[in-house]
């Protein structure tokens, strides 16, 4: 289904900015650089693509508005209808006629202008064939630029149509002037329509949506039509017109009983019987708006003539489409959108109309055949000839009988309110129901607070109990939560569980004692390629150690190990850092960090951890400790950066590799590699 | 729902904003500081432009000030003096006038004796043959060099057929070959498309006349049905000479001014 919405029209440049636009585009989209000594088929090319270039953008501008505003002819004949009345099909068909041929032209002037540059033999002259070429196209375009504000003025204004589908179900209002339309429309749909007292407030289509049974209706709300001939009408009126006569969709012809729209009922009977062509085959229901003023029983009896040959007319639609003739209720219905009464009523009479009109078509329709093996309602097959009707028992029956009776005799509290002045004038009096020793006491205010104590204290007669009752609960859940955390305690963890809990806590506190030490050095760490055990945690010793918890005689495994990885340095050094340990925080290291160890460092490898380092020694040279301690500051930072590249010392200038190869291979997208 | 009209309506029913009118005020007054910064700041061809737009603005602007700043009184206006008035001083002495009115059919026999026309543009820029001709190579060696290409817009007729390419010394390409001219009437100022009959006469010599060659200067014979113009003794003018006024290989097509 077509959604019909207008808002998806590219917005039309007027004439000068078209050109401004194209022009500019051509100067920053083709090259600009061109000098006399080129060669002529360089300059000759170079000209022929600017206007090969305008001509072709001019070309696809104009071909998008071409085809995206509507043909007439092709769309539904609603809306082809309707934009007839409201812009004159004629001038419409003509402006886009005229973009069409000053596309056409563009294109021959392109052409002529490129088979002339062939035969240009300088630059001064091509140059002058394409100066001439873009200045005839600008001035084609230049004399469409009327058309194209018209086009521009269209398109704004059928972006804000009303976006109908006039395909679905509708229901259409119509009728006089200020009898009542956009009122009853806000009141079914959501659609919030200005509702003034004066006529012709409602200058186009409106479309509200409103649901019943499930199903979505749209409400098309009109202007008032008056009651003249047919050529004199203007384009207000013919939007309702051709709402009327293009879509299939429900009537509702509304009817100003009361006469305060300003039309009598004559009138208004004079421009149903005027337009009643224009209901052929659609289901009529005639509206009695305005009856808060004026009920249907009280108007004089001509009116009461001319409203029932209304009636007898739309009677004739229902008999036209096969429906009852005793059905008369849903043709003539009497509301006020005042008061609200009847509103509903006549939108389910509509819609239920509207509805059985369209599934009756739809049986008829060759469509049905492919749906109807859808609907399917399964009966079982007698297999005898005995009867058996639904079994109800007579408890049941005798109880609904009586729920009947009872909804009928009760008298709610909204009846009384209502007989007794409504809802702000009544107040229900809440104690009327309740149940007391003596009636005399229902009236009664009760006292919250009386000699000091509480009333709400002593009111329950097993309050005590009551109270007892809380107290055991709480004490239960307190005795709870203590057990929980008794068996956090461990006492009554068997020996080997301790020890296993012991063995866990303590492998915690080392994993977390690693991790601390490499968060404070993680400013200094090289941002090298992790590799497999930077950590150096897999050496020999961790794995005899290992093994010998299981139970192993870890010798020859570590001999084995040992002689495979042969030709490794042996760092002297290390030995001498191991013994001096400095922080007190390895002690549950395997293996110290070698490559750690050999980084550069200031700090003396020998230093007394039983002094915070801060702490001003007299010894060093610091005037206080906060010079101490910006002094190691500045130290580490001095540091940083060489860590960082992963240098031993001051004076490591190794280049791992001297010729990486991403700077020596590969070619380049754009330039050239003569420099690397 | 809002509807087509719902910006409208939202004011209608609400009523604008406490500050609308202050910030619209504002708002307006400051493009005037945007426009100045947008007219120093644009560079390249956008600059240009818009000060080309913005001069055009200020020139109409000065002409609208002007006409408003002029008086409703009238000024004195000096007596216009008579041709042949002469100040008292000089009232005495005899001046020699040597006027001979000659009529205007002398006049004219007199110039055709002389071969001389009244044109438009009388004189035009000589044309050299290099410029007009381009030399074309021939042969299975290219080496004969006999053969010439016109360069420049000519006119051929409609029942030209070339020579046999073997033979034929001057190549009119029919790409520049034009059929049309737009013709401006002096006096009318309109200009026509009316198609060309012939060409007259090329004031850069007989042989490019007889080529059919049009430059600037070019004398053509244009059909001027279209206009409807009646000779005084009843028939209909068909045909008329035109001389061309721009160069036709420059700009594309043949303008030209009607001679009448």
């Amino acid at each position: 289904m077509v959604q019909y919405n207008f808002k998806k029209i590219t917005v039309v440049p007027n004439g000068k900015d078209f050109i401004d636009i194209i022009l500019s585009r051509t100067q920053r989209q083709t090259p600009t650089v061109v000098h006399k000594g080129y060669s002529i088929s360089r300059l000759r090319q170079f000209y022929m693509r600017k206007v090969k270039y305008t001509q072709q953008n001019f070309y696809d501008k104009l071909s998008t508005i071409v085809d995206e505003f509507p043909r007439l002819d092709g769309i539904h004949p609603f809306y082809g209808d309707l934009l007839h009345v409201l812009y004159n099909k004629d001038h419409y068909k003509l402006a886009l006629g005229q973009i069409n041929t000053a596309r056409n032209l563009i294109s021959k002037i392109a052409k002529d202008y490129v088979k002339l540059l062939k035969y240009g033999d300088s630059l001064y002259r091509c140059k002058s064939l394409k100066v001439a070429a873009l200045g005839r196209m600008c001035t084609v375009m230049k004399r469409i630029t009327p058309s194209l504000a018209y086009l521009e003025q269209i398109r704004q204004h059928m972006a804000r149509l009303p976006s109908i589908d006039p395909n679905t179900r509708t229901i259409l209002i119509c009728g006089y002037p200020n009898v009542g339309k956009s009122s009853f429309m806000n009141k079914i749909t959501r659609a919030d329509v200005d509702v003034q007292p004066y006529a012709f407030t409602t200058k186009s289509l409106f479309v509200g949506h409103t649901d019943y049974k499930y199903l979505r209706y749209q409400v098309i709300d009109t202007p008032g039509i008056l009651d003249r001939p047919f050529e004199d009408r203007n384009i207000i009126e013919m939007c309702s017109i051709t709402a009327l006569a293009h879509l299939r969709a429900a009537v509702l012809f509304f009817l100003d009983i009361s006469g305060s729209c300003g039309y009598t009922i004559a009138q208004q009977a004079a421009l149903f019987h005027s337009i009643k062509s224009l209901f052929m085959n659609k289901p009529l229901v005639i509206v009695c708006n305005k009856t808060d003023l004026q009920p249907l029983d009280g108007i004089p009896e001509a009116d009461m003539k001319l409203v029932m040959e209304m009636k007898a007319e739309a009677l004739k639609t229902v008999m036209g489409q096969g429906g009852e003739a005793a059905n008369d209720e849903g043709v003539l219905l009497t509301m006020s959108t005042l008061n609200e009464e009847g509103v509903s009523a006549v939108k389910n009479a509509a819609c239920e109309r509207l509805l059985d009109q369209r599934v009756e078509l739809k049986m008829k329709s060759k469509k049905i055949n492919d749906c109807l093996n859808r609907f399917h309602v399964a009966i079982p097959k007698p297999r005898d000839q005995k009867e058996r009707p639904p079994c109800i028992p007579q408890a049941v029956l005798e109880a609904k009988a009586k729920e009947a009776a009872e909804k009928e005799k009760r008298k709610t509290e909204k009846d009384l309110e209502n007989e007794n002045g409504g809802a702000g004038v009544y107040s229900a009096s809440l104690k009327k129901h309740y149940l007391l020793a003596s009636d005399e006491w229902k009236e009664d205010i009760m006292p919250e607070i009386l000699d000091g104590h509480n009333v709400y204290d002593f009111v329950d007669p097993d309050i005590l109990l009551r109270l007892e009752e809380l107290e055991r609960e709480e004490g239960i859940r307190e005795a709870e939560e203590e057990d929980e955390d008794f068996e956090m305690d461990g006492q009554e963890l068997t020996p080997e569980e301790r020890e296993a809990l012991a063995e866990i806590r303590k492998k915690k506190s080392l994993l977390i004692q690693q991790h601390r030490i490499k968060k404070s050095t993680a400013e200094s760490r090289p941002t090298v390629p992790r590799k497999f055990d930077k950590d150096k945690k897999f050496t020999t010793e961790r794995m005899g150690r290992q093994l010998s918890t299981l139970g192993l005689d870890p010798s020859m495994a570590i001999n084995r190990a040992r002689s495979k990885s042969r030709g490794r340095k042996r760092e002297r050094s290390v030995d001498r850092v191991d013994r001096d340990n400095g922080d007190a925080m390895d002690v549950d290291m395997d293996q110290p960090n070698k490559k750690m160890r050999l980084r550069s460092r200031s700090a003396p490898r020998s230093r007394s951890t039983s002094r915070p380092p801060s702490e001003l020694v007299p010894g060093e040279g610091f005037k206080d400790s906060a010079q101490k301690v910006k002094a190691h500051k500045l130290a580490k930072k001095s540091v940083k950066k060489r860590n960082k590249d992963a240098r031993r010392g001051e004076a490591d200038r190794v280049i791992p590799t001297l010729k990486p190869k991403h700077l020596f291979s590969g070619k380049r997208s754009i330039g050239k590699t003569d420099r690397r | 729902m809002p509807q087509g009209d719902y910006i409208e309506l939202h004011r209608k029913r609400n009523g604008y904003r406490l500050d609308h009118f202050e910030r619209k005020r504002k708002k307006e007054a400051r493009q005037v500081h945007k426009r100045s910064e947008i007219a120093q700041k644009a560079l390249g061809i956008k600059g240009k432009m818009f000060a080309k737009k913005r001069y055009a603005e200020k020139a109409l602007m000065k002409k609208t000030l002007a006409m408003h700043e002029e008086s409703s009184s009238r000024r004195k206006v000096d007596d216009e003096v008579q041709e042949g008035a002469v100040p008292a001083y000089l009232l005495d002495r005899e001046s020699t006038t040597r006027a001979k009115v000659l009529s205007n059919t002398i006049k004219q026999k007199r110039k055709e004796k002389a071969g001389k026309w009244e044109v438009p543009l009388p004189k035009v820029r000589p044309v050299a043959e290099d410029e007009m001709f381009k030399v074309i190579r021939s042969g299975k060696r290219r080496t004969k060099q006999w053969k010439r290409m016109v360069t420049k817009a000519t006119f051929v007729g409609p029942g030209f057929t070339r020579k046999p390419p073997k033979y034929e010394r001057f190549i009119r390409p029919s790409g520049l070959r034009f059929t049309k001219a737009h013709v401006t009437h002096p006096e009318l100022k309109c200009t026509f498309n009316l198609e060309i009959i012939g060409v007259k006469k090329n004031p850069n010599g007989p042989m490019y006349t007889s080529l059919g060659v049009m430059t600037k200067g070019t004398i053509i014979e244009v059909n001027v049905s279209e206009l409807g113009l009646v000779t005084p003794a009843g028939k209909v003018v068909w045909g008329k000479y035109a001389q061309v006024t721009n160069n036709p290989e420059n700009d594309g097509c043949i303008n030209a001014v009607l001679l009448v």
